[in-house]
């Protein structure tokens, strides 16, 4: 195969390697604004662009080996050199494995993908002997287990601090924790600006490393402008597209993110980042984002870490560098055959990555949807100004003006139905006992007559039948 | 080889950074509230609060040093 073709193919590659890994990562900066309505998701996948694309430029402390010698480059037994057909097959694993955990909405690192199919394409070449475990160890594994540690420690206690600092007791003017929110975005841009210096540096390392080789540039060179540039563009450009399935395992999957306590977990990650990238205990930013979140939702009273999910994320940490490697290895294998294999893996890896962004549209997650209901959140903690308190004070106290007058008139018009229906009741009660009177006086009136017909009775049966009939009549008279 | 100082060291320094930090700022937060009370000076609180702001800002701004190799052979880090 044309050397000079490879050479583009694996920049092209490499370049969207970045991409992948910017739009894998704008959920470490931005996934907790975002959630906590600091930012606004558009404005923020915007600042985190913008940040990447300067911190791309910043620094160009570019790795001057890829795999960090986790792979024996160079000569001797059971070495390998990493040549640009390695690169590409280790290039194949990481982009194929950052879509897919993209797909799943995982927050993976995007070192350990490329470390894994670098890896798998190492093997393929040279053997099992090609890989140095123990770096392997030391490098990435112990690193992934100790940056969602400390990490999460730092943000568990920032958390437990910012909101031991800033409580009140009851009656007296409470804080506006709503005020970490603009700290928020400080803090957030922090971590995008230290993402822009660290990971566009790997990319330009790979692209320089390839042109090395190739013969293109001098060994021992920094990179060129355009590499520097295409990097940074690259990175921007996947940083703006964000990958917002992320976002939201980020932002709500783990655990319900406040200001005060996205804060914590904020300055925790730029922290961790920072100290391990001077100090020279290496974390993966992924890792260390994931981990300050946890920490800052067991920091809070109130907020459950769903671990189911902790669960998945962590489990695709552990499949992140064997997934890799394998997609890596099979790559490489088919490097090996020559042009045919070469166009089959081009041709393979296109189709994958297009399958997996085709099949991505089936429920596209975009910055509508990622988090619907943040909206909603940031509505419910919002914190009115002054004004806006007055205003909703004498609202209150209208509608309570309003209410008592109402209450005042109902009052009034049950005090009166009242009334009225007690008159009612008397009348009728008056009119009942004057209809009761009247029988009873009709009865007492029937008595005497009966006690005056007595004889009656004695001289004639029939004349006593008559004597009612004949009586009735006379009272009728005497009531007239 | 496992670099356990290494380890110790990143850790200790993420954990006070970040209390630092948190720390400094919450102070500001409460300050401003504190000052809306009635029997306090409002403004030594009002000031008070926006100096934590402004520490806390420095010290990310020691972050941006650190993150820009320009920057930090400028301060001679």
């Amino acid at each position: 195969m044309d050397p000079l073709l490879l050479v583009v193919i694996v920049i092209v590659l490499a370049l969207f390697f970045d991409f992948t890994n910017g739009f894998h990562d704008t959920a470490n900066a931005m996934a907790t604004p975002v959630a906590t309505g600091a930012i606004k998701p558009k404005t923020a996948v915007a600042l985190a662009a913008a940040l990447n694309l300067v911190g791309a430029f910043l620094s160009t402390e570019v790795a001057k080996t890829v795999s960090k010698g986790i792979i024996n480059e160079g000569e001797g037994p059971g070495s390998v050199a990493i040549t640009p057909s390695i690169i590409l097959a280790g290039l194949m694993g990481a982009v194929i494995w950052n879509l897919i955990t993209w797909l799943k909405g995982l927050p993976s690192s995007s070192s350990h993908a490329l470390f894994g199919g670098l890896i798998g394409a190492a093997i393929v070449g040279a053997g099992f002997g090609a890989v140095n475990y123990g770096t392997l160890v030391d490098k990435v594994l112990l690193p992934a287990l100790a940056a969602p540690l400390i990490a999460g420690f730092a943000a568990f206690l920032a958390t437990k601090l910012a909101y031991w600092i800033t409580k009140r007791p009851s009656g007296t003017a409470s804080p506006r924790r709503g005020g970490f929110r603009v700290g928020q975005i400080f803090s957030s841009s922090l971590v995008a600006l230290a993402h822009g210096t660290n990971d566009a540096q790997k990319t330009m390392g790979i692209i320089t490393l390839v042109l090395i080789s190739a013969g293109h540039q001098s060994a021992g060179s920094g990179p060129e402008l355009w590499v520097v540039a295409a990097c940074a563009v690259a990175i921007a450009l996947g940083t703006y597209t964000g990958g917002w399935r992320i976002m939201r395992t980020m932002g709500k999957g783990l655990t319900d993110v406040k200001p005060a306590q996205g804060f914590a977990a904020e300055v925790s990650t730029a922290s961790a980042i920072l100290a391990s990238s001077h100090l020279g205990f290496a974390l993966s930013t992924t890792q260390v984002a994931s981990g300050s979140v946890i920490g800052s939702g067991l920091g809070r009273k109130g907020a459950g870490v769903r671990w189911r999910t902790a669960g998945r994320i962590a489990t695709g940490w552990l499949f992140t560098l064997p997934a890799a490697a394998i997609v890596g290895a099979v790559a490489a294998a088919l490097t090996h055959l020559g042009l045919v294999g070469m166009i089959i893996l081009v041709v393979v890896g296109l189709a994958s990555i297009l399958g997996i962004f085709i099949y991505s549209q089936k429920d596209a997650v975009g910055h509508h949807n990622a988090m619907s209901d943040v909206d909603n959140s940031g509505a419910a903690v919002h914190i009115p100004t002054k004004k806006e308190r007055r205003s909703v004070a004498r609202k209150a106290r209208n509608a309570a003006q309003r209410a008592e007058m109402e209450a005042k008139r109902a009052r009034r018009a049950a005090d009166e139905a009242a009334k009225h229906a007690k008159e009612l009741a008397a009348a009728e009660l008056r009119e009942t006992r004057r209809k009761l009177d009247e029988e009873a006086a009709a009865r007492r009136r029937a008595a005497k007559a009966d006690e005056a017909a007595p004889d009656a009775e004695a001289t004639d049966d029939l004349d006593a039948a008559d004597a009612p009939t004949s009586a009735a009549p006379a009272v009728e008279q005497k009531e007239n | 080889m496992v670099e356990w100082i290494a380890f110790v060291q990143v850790a200790v320094v993420t954990v006070l950074a970040a209390l630092v930090i948190v720390g400094l700022y919450g102070l500001g937060v409460r300050l401003q509230a504190v000052a809306e009370d009635e029997d306090r000076n409002r403004t030594l609180h009002r000031v008070g609060s926006w100096a934590c702001f402004v520490v806390s800002g420095i010290v990310v701004l020691f972050g941006i040093v650190l993150i820009v190799p320009h920057l930090s052979e400028l301060v001679g880090l």
